[in-house]
């Protein structure tokens, strides 16, 4: 495994991503085992950035990976924590703000 | 492996370039764990005054690469102190407002206690009359007679490194929200003082990172969320799936119908955010039931205008510009403006100056109106019906956002940008509950979280700052066991949010007017 994280912990070079390197970023945001729920989450997301090119609104999340609303928080994943698990880029500071933590 | 451990080793104590001076807090910022809010009591108690206690409250300064797409410098000018005062003189010269609000304070102390910011901090900076020192010890030096002559002796200063530190710091703690304004014998607008700061720090290289990225992302983008518009009609999309599985009818959420009647203009918190979304319900159902056709556009996603927040003028009217490809391609006949406080007071002060005049729409109409106006008209004419007893288990109070109540109007009659969210609130629900009335309409306090400081590097500020709402709230929970805080402003949606439970209150307690129209509308056939 060869990649880096930066400061803010997100992923340097998309292209080293893959779920080994997804699980010790995990690590990085205090998440010691990511469950197959939470994989699914963050495969969703990262399929979602690659056709819109911005972060999904959490509902539309919840849907896409078969969970109730208002699944992802901080008991299941907090949605920034999975954004960055799945290797993606800084979202700015009006998304990071407008996520309910 | 992650190489953050490597560099961590190898560091080197830090040379601080003259820019880093300036934005680095002169005490470390706290951690959030380390955020301890004051008890709620229910009463609003005037500190006695403290110094420094709010020294470490800076925002993250922009940097070079977004500064430079904004038209400013890159780094620190290295003729830093010229530029700042010839720009603080050209500022002087285009708004007389500000000279005269240089030259007429009499120090009677007026504002001392009113600033929610010296409330909730104890910091003597954050008095407004404080606060507008450290811009006015600067004009005395440079353009008054006296204070060339005899200086400190004169109340003048030297504009250096270390007051631009303090400009810094403290021109970043006023929300521009104007309270002070209010109890000012002389009307002086600190809200304007501090928006020339920032628009000379901007001038010489010293920009705040989070207003800065945010207008950068409008003009890239689109809006403050960077949705672009392939994202905003997915999610609109999915929205509506929702609404339908919720309502069982067809509500649409169209966006870039061309030939609609209204075009909505709405903060893209509200496409993204929670509550914010609910309130966005609101209004497609409103629509829907009114039977009126309307559609959002995507080069108009976004009603907040942070220009104003930096205090420039040309930002301000290029982010406005957006509505102007807006109208022109939909052609609307009306123009109604979502749940925002500062683009409220954008959109009814300033959008007529900036892109206006709207010859284009209906001139029946006014152009814009508020969509609380815009509800509450179908209310009182029985267009609509609200069925006020499925809100039976809401008791809601009415947060008055700043930048409506002390820098716009609603409707026809003075007082109607208090009077009009108050009554769409009453006619949604059975009970309401005043706040106490030095904490409401145009004495309200901000949520703590306005003037473009809703960042979290800004977050024991927001928390503090919150601190006289929280008491007034609280005070309402315990005597009438309000449960709702009424909102019509995205930033005091979030700001709120985030800021309930550290004072033990749930989030959930915060939501948009329109959130509690969505759950009263009666959506059943029209007679």
């Amino acid at each position: 495994m060869n990649f880096n994280i930066d400061e803010e912990g997100y992923l340097v070079d998309a292209e080293s991503w893959d779920e080994d390197v997804a699980r010790t970023i995990a690590q990085n945001e205090g998440i010691d085992r990511l469950t197959d729920e939470m994989m699914d989450v963050i495969r969703f997301m990262r399929s979602y950035y690659r056709s819109y090119n911005s972060f999904p609104i959490l509902n539309t999340v919840c849907k896409n990976v078969h969970q109730p609303k208002e699944c992802v928080n901080e008991e299941f994943i907090d949605p920034l924590s999975a954004w960055k698990i799945a290797g993606l880029p800084d979202p700015g500071d009006e998304v990071i703000v407008y996520l309910k933590r | 492996m992650a190489d953050k451990e490597a560099t961590a080793t190898e560091e080197e104590p830090k040379v601080l370039t003259d820019l880093e001076k300036v934005g680095e807090p002169i005490v470390p910022r706290k951690k959030p764990n380390e955020i301890h809010p004051d008890e709620l009591t229910g009463s609003i108690k005037i500190p006695k005054v403290q110094e420094g206690t709010a020294a470490g409250n800076k925002p993250y300064l922009c940097k070079s690469e977004n500064m430079e797409k904004l038209g400013f410098p890159g780094d620190l000018r290295e003729d830093w102190h010229d530029a700042a005062i010839a720009k603080m003189g050209d500022l002087l010269e285009k708004y007389k407002s500000l000279q005269v609000y240089m030259d007429i304070c009499v120090k009677c102390g007026s504002c001392t206690d009113k600033c929610h910011y010296f409330i909730g901090t104890e910091d003597g900076k954050n008095m407004p009359v404080a606060r507008a020192e450290l811009f006015r010890k600067v004009y005395r030096k440079y353009f008054t007679t006296e204070g060339k002559i005899l200086g400190k002796l004169a109340g003048a200063e030297k504009l250096d490194l270390e007051l631009l530190g303090e400009w810094y710091s403290y021109f970043h703690q006023c929300s521009q929200c104007r309270r002070c304004s209010v109890f000012c014998p002389y009307g002086i607008d600190t809200a304007e003082i501090s928006m020339a700061a920032r628009e000379i720090m901007d001038h010489i290289g010293v920009g705040q990172k989070y207003t800065n990225d945010i207008i950068v992302k409008v003009h890239e983008v689109g809006n403050n969320l960077g949705m672009n518009p392939k994202a905003l009609k997915a999610t609109l999309e999915s929205t509506e799936e929702d609404l339908e599985e919720e309502t069982g009818k067809k509500i649409r959420l169209p966006l870039d119908e061309v030939g609609a009647d209204v075009l909505m203009v709405t903060p893209s918190a509200d496409f993204f955010a929670s509550p914010h979304v609910e309130s966005l319900l609101g209004y497609a159902k409103v629509f829907h039931q009114a039977g009126i056709s309307w559609t959002f556009s995507s080069a108009a996603s976004e009603a907040g205008n942070f220009g104003m927040f930096i205090g420039n003028y040309g930002q301000m009217q290029k982010v406005a510009s957006r509505l102007t490809d807006a109208i022109n391609e939909i052609k609307p006949k009306r123009l109604i403006v979502g749940e925002c406080g500062h683009a409220w007071r954008i959109a009814y002060s300033f959008w007529n100056t900036l892109i206006g005049p709207f010859d284009s729409l209906d001139p029946n109409f006014k152009r814009p109106q508020h969509i609380c106006e815009y509800t509450l008209d179908l209310v009182n004419r029985g267009a609509i019906k609200l069925d006020k007893s499925k809100n039976d288990h809401i008791i809601p109070t009415f947060h008055d956002s700043c930048n409506v109540a002390r820098g716009a109007r609603m409707g026809d009659k003075p007082g109607g940008q208090f009077t009009i969210p108050r009554d769409l609130i009453k006619a949604s629900c059975n009970r309401y509950v005043e706040m106490d009335e030095e904490t409401i309409m145009e004495k309200t306090f901000c949520c703590g979280g306005g003037g473009g400081l809703l960042t979290d590097d800004l977050l024991e500020l927001r928390v503090k700052g919150a601190m006289p709402r929280m008491q007034a709230f609280s005070k309402v929970q315990e005597s009438h066991g309000v449960n709702f805080l009424a909102l019509i402003c995205a930033i005091c949606k979030a700001q709120f949010t985030k800021i309930l439970p550290k004072y033990g209150v749930g989030m959930d307690v915060a939501g948009g007017v329109h959130q509690l129209v969505a759950s009263a509308i009666d959506l059943g056939a029209k007679e």
